[in-house]
C-alpha cells in the first residue's frame, strides 16, 4: 500500500540538496516559495485556521479523498515521485552530512555521466508532460486539455511556480544552454519513437500518456511541449534568465567551474527530487483547499 | 558518595523500569492513524458518492466576472468545482460548490443554523469560512483568502452565485 498522505507531507525534508538548490533559484521568483512541511502544519498555512478540531476535520477529509483511487490524487503523486525517482546512483543520504558547507563538484566527477544532449531533452520534456497530467490528475481538468493548463501555468505560484522555475533552470538552460525551447522542439520534430521508447523515465510513464502507440504519445509530447514555450520563454526573457545568471546563484551552495556545467546538471539530476518535494506539497495544497470547502 | 544498600538496589529498579517502558513502548497511534485505517478499506468510492453531482455541471453557477475582479476556476472533480477570486492580482478568496451527497456531515451542520443568506439556512466555520446549504443538498462557500476580505464580503459573494439556479439542479 503507499504511504499515506500526512506521512508523505510530515516527511518532507527542512534541509537538504534539494532545498539548498530550491533557495538557490529565490532570485527567479523572490519569495514565491516557503517550504512548508507537515500535514498540520500545512493545513493551517493553506486555510489561515487554527481551531484543532476544524484542523482534525479538514485534515480527515483530505485523507478520505487521497485515499479513494477514482480521485486522481495518487497518480498525481506517483506521476511527480516517478519522473525524480530515475537514474538516482548517489543517494541523497550520502550527502546530507556535506549539507552546510559548499559541496565540491569534482569530489563527484567518477560518480557522475552527464547525458547527452538528447537524453536531456528528452527528459525536459516527459517532465512537462507529467506536470500537464498531475495536474490534470490533481485538479481534475481532463488530460487532454492543452489549454486549460496553458491558462493555468499564469496562475501558477508558490511551490508550483517554483517547479517550473527550477525545470527551465536546472533540466533547460544549465544542461542544454540558451537556446534550448528551440533545441527541444527540434529534437521533437525530428524523434522518431523508438528514440522515446529507450528512455527509462519514458518506459515508467508511457501508460500515463494519452495515446494508442509511442508514436502518438510522442505527438502528445510535442503538442504540450510546443504550447508551452510562449510561456517558458517569457520566463526566460522577462527575468534575464541565462545560464551564467543561474549558475552564480547555484554557486551559493556549490563548488564547481563553468566549464563543467554538463556535470553539474547530471549531479543535480541524480542529488535532488525538486518535482517529489514540490509536487507533494501542491498536492497536499489542493487536497487540503478541496477538503476544507468540502466539510 | 555512598548511598544505602536499599537506595542502590531501588535506583538500579527505577533505571530498568524507565528504560524498559522508553525502550519497548509501542508507537503512540497518532491522530490520523485511524481516519487512514477506515478511508483505505476500499480503493475506491469512500470519499465521494456514487451519484454526486460532476463539478463541471455547477460551474455555471458560480458568480460572473465584474468589474475589477477575477474569477479563476482552479478544481473540476466529480462533486466539487472550485474558484479563485482575485483583485488587481491578489488572491481574496476561494469560491466553492460542493455536493453533500458525499459528506452528510457537512449538510448536518446546518440544522442547528440560526441565520439565512439570500434564504437558505447560513453558518459561519471557523474564522475564514461562511457557507450555505442550496435545495438540502449544494453547501455553496466562501472562504477568506485575505484578512481584507471579511466575513460581511463573504456574504455578499454569497449572494452572487446563481443560487437559484443551483436549487433548480437535479
Amino acid at each position: 500500500m503507499s504511504k499515506p498522505i500526512f506521512e508523505l507531507v510530515d516527511e518532507l525534508p527542512t534541509k537538504n540538496l534539494t532545498i539548498s538548490m530550491l533557495r538557490s533559484l529565490d532570485f527567479v521568483a523572490p519569495g514565491e516559495w516557503q517550504n512548508v512541511v507537515g500535514f498540520v502544519n500545512t493545513i493551517k498555512h493553506v486555510t489561515g485556521e487554527e481551531d484543532e478540531d476544524l484542523i482534525q476535520a479538514i485534515g480527515e477529509r483530505a485523507i478520505y479523498l487521497y485515499n479513494d483511487r477514482s480521485q486522481g490524487y495518487q497518480r498525481g503523486m506517483w506521476l511527480y515521485q516517478t519522473v525524480d525517482s530515475t537514474d538516482k546512483m548517489l543517494g541523497a543520504a550520502a550527502l546530507a552530512n556535506k549539507v552546510g558547507e559548499k559541496i565540491p563538484l569534482f569530489g563527484f566527477f567518477s560518480n557522475i555521466t552527464p547525458k547527452a544532449d538528447k537524453a536531456q531533452t528528452i527528459d525536459l520534456c516527459l517532465k512537462l508532460v507529467a506536470e500537464l497530467l498531475a495536474f490534470c490528475s490533481i485538479n481534475g481538468i481532463p488530460g487532454d486539455s492543452i489549454g486549460d493548463f496553458v491558462a493555468s501555468l499564469g496562475e501558477y505560484s508558490g511551490e508550483s511556480l517554483m517547479r517550473m522555475v527550477a525545470l527551465v533552470c536546472v533540466d533547460g538552460l544549465i544542461p542544454l544552454g540558451p537556446d534550448f525551447i528551440n533545441n527541444a522542439l527540434l529534437w521533437l520534430d525530428r524523434a522518431s519513437p523508438q528514440e522515446l521508447e529507450q528512455n527509462s523515465t519514458f518506459s515508467k510513464i508511457q501508460d500515463a500518456i494519452p495515446g494508442q502507440d509511442s508514436a502518438s504519445k510522442l505527438g502528445f509530447i510535442g503538442e504540450s511541449f510546443s504550447s508551452v514555450t510562449g510561456w517558458m520563454g517569457h520566463l526566460v526573457s522577462s527575468r534575464n534568465l541565462t545560464p551564467k545568471t543561474v549558475v552564480q546563484n547555484l554557486q551559493s551552495f556549490m563548488e564547481f567551474s563553468d566549464d563543467k556545467l554538463d556535470y553539474l546538471a547530471a549531479f543535480i539530476d541524480v542529488s535532488t527530487n525538486y518535482y517529489e518535494h514540490t509536487g507533494t506539497q501542491t498536492l497536499a495544497r489542493r487536497l487540503i483547499e478541496r477538503a476544507v470547502a468540502e466539510i | 558518595m555512598r548511598f544505602p544498600r536499599a537506595r542502590r538496589i531501588l535506583a538500579a529498579l527505577l533505571l530498568c523500569v524507565l528504560l524498559f517502558t522508553t525502550a519497548c513502548q509501542p508507537k503512540t497511534p497518532g491522530r490520523f492513524d485511524q481516519v487512514q485505517q477506515e478511508s483505505t478499506k476500499q480503493k475506491t468510492g469512500l470519499a465521494v458518492a456514487k451519484d454526486a453531482t460532476q463539478g463541471g455541471e455547477v460551474n455555471k453557477f458560480f458568480p460572473a466576472n465584474q468589474a475589477g475582479y477575477e474569477r479563476v476556476y482552479t478544481q473540476e472533480k466529480k462533486g466539487f468545482a472550485e474558484a479563485k477570486l482575485k483583485k488587481d492580482g491578489k488572491e481574496l478568496a476561494m469560491l466553492a460548490i460542493s455536493d453533500t451527497k458525499s459528506t452528510p456531515t457537512a449538510a448536518a451542520k446546518f440544522k442547528t443554523s440560526t441565520k439565512k443568506i439570500a434564504g437558505y439556512p447560513a453558518v459561519e466555520v471557523g474564522k475564514t469560512q461562511t457557507a450555505i446549504l442550496v435545495d438540502n443538498r449544494y453547501q455553496v462557500k466562501i472562504l477568506s483568502r485575505d484578512p481584507s476580505f471579511t466575513a460581511s464580503d463573504r456574504e455578499q459573494w454569497l449572494q452572487k452565485f446563481n443560487l437559484k439556479g443551483l436549487a433548480q439542479l437535479d
